[in-house]
């Protein structure tokens, strides 16, 4: 399934990245610590999280997941923004926590 | 990353990168400031103002010279977190400093780690450069403690003929570096 398809299914809002939309969505992974995450999220994973900052951007850069999820609204900064926009990685925000999105991205994916 | 500890490695791994020769690592604790600072300074090749710039950019550390990576600005950002600030100085042909300063008392702090055996590996994997590692505290009663390790008093203690990687060596490194630890934190 496209990030696109997943994310209005989910009802996410699209913060920027929208020119990478059309990348598939294929698993999830779910983590704040970004040196964490670094090496264990896979490519084209969704990948949940509260860390709205460039470091973020730069590990879904290097982890080529194909998008980020800002649950319960968490903020996303000017700069990291502009580096997602400029990266083509969407970023999308919703107000569940991150077990309730994690939950419908399973239900996606069955 | 889970460990300060972690980070000063990643961070000491550019100083070597860099062709230092000597790399000074000062973990200084103050209880009653509510600040454990860690600096790691080399006498390596040094960078440029602009240089200085990119190493706090994750994307062009990312880009173009992907052994620096995000170690840099995850330091920063862990420093921040916790109320704290960081700080870099560089010149070119003198070396770099680079201090993070952070609150403990923070939810955000990530523990310091195993510091010790990080700078027990740091001095074994390069038994050719020099490390002068300083550890102070001071608690609450205000009486500041220190103890230090230097790899050059070492050497003149041991001689030419018997290298820093010596497993005789790296054991002495490791109890000595646990005993002043227990003893500075007041803990034997």
């Amino acid at each position: 399934m496209q990030i696109k398809e997943m994310a209005e299914r989910c009802g996410w809002k699209l913060l920027c990245g929208k020119a990478g939309e059309e990348r598939e969505a294929e698993g999830c992974y779910i983590g704040d610590l970004l040196s964490w995450v670094m090496s264990r999220a896979g490519e084209n994973n969704v990948w949940l999280t509260v860390m709205g900052n460039i470091n973020a951007i730069a590990v879904a850069a290097l982890t080529e997941v194909s998008a980020i999820v800002l649950t319960e609204s968490a903020s996303l900064d000017e700069e990291a923004k502009n580096r997602a926009e400029t990266q083509g990685i969407p970023v999308y925000s919703c107000e569940e926590n991150t077990y309730d999105t994690a939950v419908k991205v399973y239900e996606m994916l069955k | 990353m889970r460990e300060l500890s972690l980070n000063v490695m990643d961070i000491a791994q550019n100083s070597i990168s860099a062709r230092a020769t000597l790399i000074t690592l000062r973990v200084e604790e103050d209880v009653r400031e509510d600040v454990l600072s860690i600096t790691v300074e080399d006498n390596g090749c040094g960078m440029t103002p602009q240089q200085v710039q990119h190493v706090i950019d994750p994307f062009y550390t990312t880009r173009t010279t992907r052994s620096v990576g995000l170690g840099v600005p995850l330091f920063k950002m862990e420093a921040e977190m916790t109320g704290g600030d960081f700080t870099i100085r560089s010149q070119v042909g003198e070396g770099t400093a680079l201090t993070a300063r952070f609150k403990p008392s923070s939810v955000d702090m990530i523990p310091l780690g195993d510091i010790n055996g990080t700078l027990q590996l740091l001095i074994t994997c390069n038994p050719d450069l020099d490390f002068l590692y300083t550890r102070s505290y001071r608690g609450e009663t205000g009486e500041k403690r220190e103890f230090s390790l230097s790899t050059r008093e070492l050497r003149e203690v041991l001689g030419e003929e018997v290298p820093l990687d010596s497993p005789d060596v790296a054991l002495w490194i490791r109890d000595y570096l646990k005993e002043q630890t227990q003893e500075l934190l007041g803990l034997s």
